[in-house]
C-alpha cells in the first residue's frame, strides 16, 4: 500500500481554512448583512410620536394614515412617501386614498381611545388663533365637559380632512409657515361648521 | 552602479505592474477632481491594462531584434516622462491618454528588464527576480497608491515613479546584454497563460472591488483601505513558506491557489458585517492564493521557453488583459448591482426616518437633507454626514438624531455589502474556471 503523499496536506489545509472561514462568516449572520426590508404594504405600523398636543395628533394621524393609504394602493409605506416626496404632482388614486387613510385613522383612533379630547386641544387652538384676548379668556373659562359636549375631536378633524387641499399640504410640508396659513383656516372653518351642526342638533 | 542596477531594474518591473492597479484607491479622487463619471474614470485603470496586455508581445519581438539595454533605457524614458504627464493632467481624457503611454513604455520597459536581468544574474536568478519584483508590485499597488492618496493627493503616485525610473534608465545601459535573436523555438505556453488570464481577472475582483468597498461604500479613508488591503500583500509575500513544508507538485500548488481566491472572494461576498476585520480572512485567503499561483504560472510559462522576451510578453499579455476582461466582466455588474441597491437603501432609510424618536419638524428637516444628498449621489453611494451637519435640533434630540445618523450610515453600508455581492462571486467563479483550466484530459491510448 502506497504511502499517502505529503503534498495532500497543502489542499486540506486549503479546503479546511476556506471552510473554516465560510463557517464562521455564515454563522455571524454572512449573507443576511442586507438593508432593511420594507414591511408588506398592509403590515401593522407604529404610530407614536415624540411631540405632544396638536403636533404629536396630526403625526400619529399622518402615519396610521399614510399606512393606510399605502395598504388600499397596494404598496409599501415607504414606496408611496418616496413616490409623494419626488412627485410633484400626485395622482388622483393617491390623494383620494390618502384622505380615506386619514379619515380611517381618525376612526381607529377614536375606537381605541388614543384621540385627545376637544377640551385637551383647545388651550392650544386658542393660543394660535388670531382672536382678541378677551374672546379667549372667555373660551378659557369655559368648563372642560362643556367643551366637549359642544365640540368633537372627530368630527373638527373628519371636516377638516375632507376640505382640506391635500396637495398643496404634500407641497407646503417643508414649508411650516405656508403649511400653517393653509391648514389654519380650513381647521376654523371646521370648528366653526362643527359648532353650528351641534346647535342645530340641539334646537 | 553595477551593485544598483539589480534593485533599480526590480523596482521598475515592480513599479510597472504595480500601476496596474496602483489608482485603484485614487479612483474616488480622481473623479471628483477631474469632474469624471464612473464610467469614465474606470478606463484610467482599463486603458493602462490593455495597452500592457496588448503591446508585450510586440515589444518582446522588437526587443530580439535591437540592444537591450537602449530598448530597456527607452522604454523606461517614456515610462517616466508618462508618468509625469499622468501627474499633470487637467482632464479625464487626457489622463486616459497619459496612462496609454505610459502602458506603452511600461511594456517595453518590461520585456526588456528581463533581458537585462538575466544578462546581470543568470538565466534563473534573473527569471525568478522579474517574477517576484513583479508578484510584490501588483499586491503592493492598491496599497501604495492608497496611502499615496491619503498623504498627498493621487497625483503623488505618479510624481514618485518619476525618481525611480530617472535612476533605473542609466542602470540598464551599464549591462551589456547580447541580443535576444533566437528562432521561434517553442510554442507559448497556452495552458498556463490561460490559467494566469484567468487568475487576474479573478484577482482583479480582490484587488480593484475591495478597495472600491471599504472607501465608496463604508466610507473608510483611502489610508485605512491601504492598511486594511496590504494583508493581500503580506499573505501573497508568505505564501511560499507556507507550502514548502509540503513540497506540492506545481500544478497542485496552482490549484491550491486557485481554489484559495476563490473561496477568499465567496467569502468577501458574504461579510456578517462592515467591520474591518472581518475582511481579514478572506484577504488572506486570496493572498495566499496570489502568491501560489502568479509567480508559479509565469515561471511555469517561461521555463525553458525561447525567446524568453516573447514568452514574457505572452505573460504579461495573458495577466493584463486578464484584468481588462476581469473589469469588463465587473464593471458592469458591480455598477448595476449599485443601482438597484439604491431603491431598497432609501426605503430603509425612509422607514428609519419615519420611525426615528424625533419632533415631526425635525423628521421634516432630516426627510429634505437626506433627499438633497442622495438626490448629489451620481451613482456612488451618498455620505450623509454633510446632511446631518446642517440640522439644528433641540439639545435633547440631539442622541436620537446622532443614533439614527448611525442607523442610516449602517443601512449604506449593507446596501453597498449588497451591491458588491455578485460581483465578489462573478470573481470567485473565474478562479474557479482557471482550476477547471489545470484539469488534463486523460490522455488518448494507443490502439
Amino acid at each position: 500500500m502506497s504511502a499517502v503523499p505529503r503534498w495532500i496536506g497543502l489542499p486540506v489545509a486549503a479546503v479546511a481554512m476556506v471552510a473554516g472561514t465560510l463557517t464562521v462568516q455564515v454563522t455571524h449572520g454572512g449573507g443576511s448583512y442586507e438593508p432593511l426590508r420594507p414591511a408588506a404594504a398592509c403590515a401593522e405600523r407604529p404610530a407614536t410620536s415624540r411631540a405632544s398636543g396638536i403636533e404629536g395628533l396630526t403625526e400619529r394621524l399622518v402615519l396610521i394614515g399614510l399606512a393606510d393609504a399605502a395598504c388600499t394602493l397596494g404598496v409599501g409605506r415607504e414606496e408611496l412617501t418616496l413616490q409623494l416626496a419626488r412627485s410633484g404632482d400626485p395622482t388622483d388614486a393617491q390623494v383620494d386614498a390618502l384622505r380615506r387613510g386619514l379619515r380611517s385613522a381618525v376612526r381607529q383612533m377614536k375606537a381605541d381611545g388614543t384621540l385627545p379630547r376637544a377640551s385637551e386641544l383647545v388651550d392650544e387652538v386658542i393660543d394660535e388663533a388670531d382672536l382678541n384676548g378677551l374672546v379667549k379668556r372667555l373660551i378659557r373659562a369655559l368648563p372642560a365637559s362643556l367643551v366637549d359636549k359642544a365640540l368633537k375631536t372627530d368630527d373638527v378633524l373628519y371636516r377638516t380632512i375632507d376640505d382640506l387641499d391635500l396637495r398643496e399640504v404634500l407641497e407646503n410640508l417643508d414649508d411650516s409657515s405656508s403649511l400653517d396659513a393653509q391648514v389654519e383656516p380650513v381647521v376654523t372653518q371646521a370648528v366653526k361648521d362643527s359648532l353650528k351642526a351641534r346647535l342645530r342638533d340641539l334646537v | 552602479m553595477r551593485r544598483a542596477v539589480t534593485p533599480l531594474l526590480a523596482v521598475t518591473v515592480a513599479m510597472v505592474l504595480a500601476d496596474s492597479a496602483v489608482v485603484t484607491l485614487a479612483l474616488p479622487d480622481i473623479l471628483q477632481n477631474l469632474d469624471a463619471t464612473v464610467g469614465q474614470v474606470a478606463w484610467v485603470l482599463i486603458a493602462y491594462n490593455l495597452v500592457l496586455g496588448l503591446a508585450a508581445v510586440p515589444a518582446a519581438m522588437v526587443v530580439e531584434r535591437v540592444q537591450p539595454r537602449l530598448f530597456t533605457a527607452g522604454g523606461i524614458t517614456v515610462f517616466a516622462a508618462a508618468s509625469a504627464w499622468c501627474a499633470v493632467a487637467g482632464s479625464i481624457e487626457v489622463l486616459v491618454a497619459a496612462r496609454c503611454v505610459q502602458a506603452l513604455g511600461g511594456a517595453l520597459a518590461l520585456v526588456g528588464c528581463l533581458e537585462q536581468l538575466v544578462a546581470t544574474r543568470g538565466e534563473r536568478r534573473g527569471v525568478a527576480t522579474w517574477v517576484t519584483a513583479g508578484v510584490v508590485g501588483t499586491a503592493a499597488g492598491p496599497v501604495a497608491g492608497g496611502l499615496l492618496t491619503q498623504a498627498i493627493s493621487w497625483q503623488a503616485i505618479f510624481v514618485v515613479q518619476v525618481p525611480f525610473a530617472v535612476l533605473a534608465v542609466p542602470a540598464s545601459l551599464v549591462v551589456r546584454a547580447a541580443s535576444a535573436r533566437t528562432r521561434d523555438r517553442h510554442r507559448p505556453a497556452v495552458r498556463a497563460n490561460l490559467t494566469l488570464a484567468l487568475m487576474s481577472a479573478a484577482l482583479t475582483a480582490a484587488l480593484f472591488l475591495v478597495v472600491l468597498l471599504l472607501v465608496e461604500g463604508w466610507g473608510r479613508s483611502p489610508a485605512t483601505a491601504a492598511v486594511t488591503v496590504s494583508v493581500v500583500a503580506v499573505a501573497a509575500v508568505a505564501a511560499p513558506w507556507l507550502s514548502r513544508p509540503f513540497r506540492p507538485p506545481h500544478q497542485v500548488e496552482v490549484a491550491v491557489g486557485c481554489f484559495l481566491v476563490a473561496g477568499g472572494l465567496a467569502a468577501l461576498a458574504i461579510l456578517p458585517s462592515s467591520d474591518l476585520a472581518w475582511t481579514i480572512a478572506p484577504q488572506v485567503l486570496v493572498g495566499l492564493g496570489l502568491g501560489l499561483t502568479v509567480d508559479r504560472l509565469t515561471t511555469q510559462a517561461l521555463h525553458l521557453r525561447l525567446p524568453r522576451a516573447r514568452h514574457a510578453g505572452w505573460t504579461i499579455g495573458a495577466r493584463h488583459l486578464g484584468v481588462v476582461v476581469g473589469l469588463a466582466i465587473l464593471t458592469p455588474v458591480f455598477t448595476g448591482d449599485l443601482q438597484d441597491a439604491q431603491r431598497p437603501a432609501e426605503e430603509a432609510i425612509t422607514a428609519l426616518v419615519i420611525d426615528a424618536p424625533l419632533q415631526p419638524q425635525d423628521k421634516i428637516a432630516v426627510a429634505k437633507a437626506l433627499g438633497s444628498a442622495l438626490a448629489d449621489q451620481r451613482g456612488q453611494v451618498p455620505d450623509l454626514a454633510p446632511a446631518f451637519a446642517t440640522l439644528d435640533v433641540d439639545s435633547a434630540d440631539r442622541p436620537a438624531l446622532t443614533a439614527l445618523q448611525r442607523r442610516l450610515d449602517d443601512q449604506l453600508e449593507r446596501a453597498a455589502n449588497r451591491a458588491f455581492r455578485d460581483s465578489f462571486l462573478v470573481g470567485a467563479a473565474l478562479a474557479l474556471a482557471a482550476l477547471l483550466t489545470l484539469v488534463r484530459p486523460p490522455a488518448r491510448r494507443a490502439s
